[in-house]
């Protein structure tokens, strides 16, 4: 079994995020990434299928400020081969992302894809039904457990309101993970030091970013203060009374 | 004259059987004791510690073997044991001697030493400590099965309760032979100088109506018995708690000089998985074990975790070291991380083990394992992870590390920028904790006021590491050292002072200065300095009645008790010690990292017990602290135990800050 892992780096939340002066997109000049909470759970996932069944797991990075570590850590935790995808990926929107993904991976021969089943910054649509388009293979989102017997995947796939749903895909497939079947694992620090002196990261260029069919941007704002909700008070009596006043005042009655 | 024949009564061949039986003693002892040291041969090498000291390594065999130092610290298992060492070592060595009064010197060379005079001060002082062994005894058999202290009930293994009778069986049996011996001998040939025996002669007396030779006959067997009994015990020490005998004398001769306060460095990468991972010292450890249970007397985790017990850890950690079956893995079959995460690392253990055990330093190894498996809870987890990322526990910006500085006037100097005398090393809790905001404040406004010239390294500081470490995560506290050490190395200053005594532990005991270490205070010892020289005066006087907790990393760790109550009594106050104070202060509950973890249902929280015991004591309204972690657990727990009204808890740098 060959497992791709697709993880994205996003802003790191615990920093101020500012607004560049264009007006439109996010600073990111100083920004710190994090790896997408998301795909963290999807390189668990990984780690875990080849645990349990064996086979490979190769993690793929856009290059951007701690890929190394994002790399180094999933090395630590049991990722087999580490690929640095090179670009200006600073500001690049889902679709550049994932066409630049999907050029490495068809080389691949992946027999599953799992990423993140979404991030913060998804402006344009999450990135893994948007990889399987290119790939022309089947996604399934909200997945929270795969299990895989004879070659058959079986997912388990969460639904609102707490519905659950269990399914069979063929592979290859793109799955999206809402949540690995345990909290992505704690890794000491010496494991990771050790993961940099045995793995190596494979760096590969995106051959181009191609942003379009995302959604253009025409303005990005801090949420603004919205108007006050108006509390009225006195008995139920009054209240309807000034409600019906307000309706008619509005024009709704 | 008074001589003695040491073999009265006792025909040839039996003393002839009596050598034999020795030699056969002599070698099942020894296999006995080869046996142990094999064993701690198989355990990793710890040169640095061990080696060294010497004269300071015999003199705390003087003071904790001969003299029972820490062992007489509680007074009645003080008395019961002291009488007993001392009483069963004066009759064993009495037995030597006149054994080569006969056999050595009478025999090969033709006198006696044991003459006259000499003879008569040997019997007194046989026949009196004889007593003290007896008093001793009776001491144990009484505490051991009528009043049943708890620490030295339900021990894992059911079997060691036989161990800790046969022990007192076999003592009180040859102190009793023996007695019974002399008084036999006496009743028969009834020396002028009977008198000097006065046990001997008493029991001689209820014996003379039954006459020879009843009574001949009587003291061979009974003579036989004792002698058995003796070749019994000496035999089987190697095999019972007895090996205490020599363990405990060996385990306090290699004990660490080091400063408490420097934990045992991880050796390689992940810990101890298998007990062959220790170093022999810490076997050697888990062998000086004598099961006294006063460590889980003073242990905080044990109150919150009764099923946790420092001195279960070190009995089933022997066990395990003698287990037949090799399948039993240390972690999960021995020792639960459960319990390994359950300890506080207040080091009140070691603080009163009479054996010197270092209890901490294996648990630490232990945890070690844990962290590299990454078993861990999910609380403890996102701590590390936030302290790797972002060099704090809250998971905040660094660059929001100094923002409690924003309201102060003049703002506080960039140590990193501007030469300063005093590096104040703010520490996390201090630096972003919201409820502790105020009081770091007012600490500024201290040194401003008292007018010290002092700095700060803003977002170049990070988590010192010292609960890090004893989490077990050795490679994040190697990280943070490196970074604090990158923004230190970036300031010209000439002390470092912290509120906080785990990152003064840390910084003082632990990191690499290379020879260069800076002078390091806690506030305490600063302020205590301050108003020495005459620079920090008060214009008020409080007049608060308080009591002090002392955090166990500025008091078991680093022994500073005198200078937070020094700097109390200057501001007025009135202090009042808890029964638990000084160096058996009773643990907040927060150390070794346990601040982080996920708080599972618990008996009693240590906090909580120390709240209860501040506020029992009479007129005391106020607990002070000086630590920012014991600030946070304190005011939990009294809200928690709804002691509001009683109770308040304040910094000791609140208390300074009043009195200006």
């Amino acid at each position: 079994m060959n497992i791709i892992v697709l993880a994205k780096l996003v802003p790191d939340l615990v920093e101020e995020l500012t607004i560049d002066p264009g007006g439109a997109a996010l600073d990111l000049t100083f920004a710190r990434w994090i790896i997408n909470e998301f795909d963290d759970h999807a390189i668990e996932q990984g780690i875990l299928l080849k645990e349990r069944g064996g086979g490979t797991v190769t993690v793929l990075v856009p290059d951007l400020d701690g890929a190394d570590d994002v790399l180094f850590t999933a090395a630590a935790k049991g990722a087999d081969r580490l690929i640095k995808l090179g670009g200006d990926f600073n500001g690049v929107n889902n679709h550049a992302l994932a066409r630049a993904f999907a050029a490495v991976v068809k080389e691949l021969q992946a027999d599953l894809i799992l990423t993140g089943v979404q991030a913060h910054d998804d402006l344009d649509g999450s990135a893994g039904p948007l990889l399987a388009e290119c790939l022309q293979m089947p996604y399934v989102g909200y997945v929270s457990g795969v299990s895989i017997n004879d070659g058959k995947s079986l997912l388990r796939k969460e639904y609102p309101g707490g519905l659950l749903a269990e399914m069979e895909v063929t592979t290859p497939a793109v799955l999206g993970i809402q949540a690995a079947e345990q909290p992505p694992r704690y890794v000491a620090v010496s494991k990771v030091r050790q993961a940099m002196k045995t793995s190596s990261i494979e760096e590969q260029d995106a051959s181009s970013l191609d942003p379009c069919g995302g959604p253009t941007v025409g303005r990005m704002f801090q949420p603004e203060a919205a108007a006050h909700a108006t509390m009225i008070a006195g008995s139920p009596d009054e209240v309807a009374d000034k409600l019906v006043d307000l309706f008619k005042e509005l024009g709704v009655l | 004259m008074p001589i003695r024949e040491t073999f009265w009564n006792i025909p040839h061949w039996a003393e002839i059987t009596q050598y034999i039986l020795a030699f056969v003693t002599v070698v099942v002892f020894l296999y006995g004791v080869g046996r142990r040291v094999l064993r701690w041969r198989q355990g990793q090498p710890d040169a640095t510690r061990r080696s060294g000291h010497f004269w300071r390594r015999i003199w705390s065999l003087v003071t904790q073997v001969l003299a029972q130092r820490r062992t007489l610290d509680e007074t009645y298992p003080g008395i019961m044991h002291f009488t007993i060492f001392w009483g069963m070592l004066v009759l064993a060595v009495g037995t030597a001697l006149a054994t080569v009064d006969w056999d050595v010197t009478h025999l090969i060379f033709g006198f006696q030493f044991l003459t006259g005079w000499v003879y008569i001060v040997f019997e007194l002082a046989l026949d009196v400590l004889g007593l003290l062994v007896a008093v001793g005894l009776g001491m144990a058999i009484y505490r051991r099965y009528v009043t049943r202290p708890a620490r030295i009930q339900d021990f894992p293994a059911r079997s060691l309760a036989w161990d800790d009778l046969y022990v007192l069986v076999m003592l009180a049996f040859i102190t009793l032979s023996g007695y019974l011996t002399e008084g036999l001998r006496i009743a028969v040939t009834q020396p002028d100088w009977a008198a000097w025996s006065p046990i001997g002669n008493a029991i001689a007396a209820a014996f003379l109506a039954l006459g020879d030779p009843a009574n001949q006959t009587l003291h061979l067997i009974v003579w036989a018995l004792h002698v058995l009994t003796a070749f019994g015990i000496l035999a089987s020490l190697p095999f019972t708690k007895l090996f205490h005998i020599l363990s405990v004398p060996l385990n306090i001769y290699f004990r660490s000089m080091q400063p408490a306060g420097a934990l045992l460095p991880a050796r390689g990468d992940g810990g101890v998985k298998e007990w062959k991972q220790f170093t022999w010292k810490q076997l050697l450890d888990f062998e000086a074990c004598t099961r006294c249970g006063r460590c889980q007397d003073v242990c905080p985790a044990h109150v919150s975790m009764p099923a946790f017990s420092p001195r279960n850890m070190m009995v089933k950690l022997e066990t395990h070291l003698w287990a037949k079956a090799n399948g039993q893995a240390l972690h999960g079959d021995v020792v639960s991380a459960e319990e390994l995460w359950a300890c506080t690392t207040c080091r009140a253990c070691g603080q009163v083990c009479p054996a010197f055990i270092d209890h901490i330093g294996a648990f630490v190894d232990m945890r070690r394992h844990l962290v590299e498996q990454g078993e861990m809870d999910n609380l403890l987890q996102k701590a590390l992870m936030n302290l790797g990322r972002y060099g704090n526990s809250f998971g905040q910006s660094e660059r929001m590390r100094a923002k409690w500085t924003q309201p102060l006037q003049p703002p506080i100097n960039d140590a990193r920028k501007t030469p300063v005398e005093y590096l104040w090393f703010v520490g996390d809790y201090a630096s972003y904790s919201p409820t502790l905001a105020d009081i770091t404040q007012k600490t500024a406004q201290v040194f401003q006021r008292i007018g010290i010239d002092f700095g700060i390294m803003y977002d170049g500081e990070r988590n010192a590491g010292n609960d890090v470490r004893r989490i077990g995560e050795e490679g994040l506290f190697e990280i943070l050292v490196e970074k604090n050490n990158q923004a230190l190395s970036k300031c010209n200053y000439q002390t470092i002072i912290t509120t906080d005594p785990h990152t003064y532990n840390t910084l003082k005991n632990e990191y690499p200065w290379n020879g260069n270490r800076p002078a390091i205070l806690h506030t305490a010892e600063l302020l205590d300095q301050m108003i020495a020289s005459g620079r920090l005066k008060f214009k008020r006087k409080l007049d608060y009645k308080v009591t002090y907790h002392d955090p166990c990393y500025l008091g078991r760790y680093n022994d500073v008790y005198d200078a937070p109550r020094r700097v109390i009594a200057a501001t007025g106050c009135e202090l009042v010690e808890m029964l638990r104070h000084g160096d058996r202060a009773f643990c907040c509950g927060a150390g070794g990292g346990r601040i982080w973890m996920e708080e599972k249902k618990v008996e009693e929280r240590p906090s909580e017990a120390r709240v209860r015991e501040a506020a029992a004591l009479a007129g005391v309204q106020t607990l002070v602290v000086a630590c920012p972690k014991d600030v946070t657990m304190f005011r939990d727990a009294v809200k928690t135990t709804g002691s509001e009204a009683r109770l308040v808890v304040k910094d000791l740098m609140e208390l300074v800050h009043e009195a200006l």
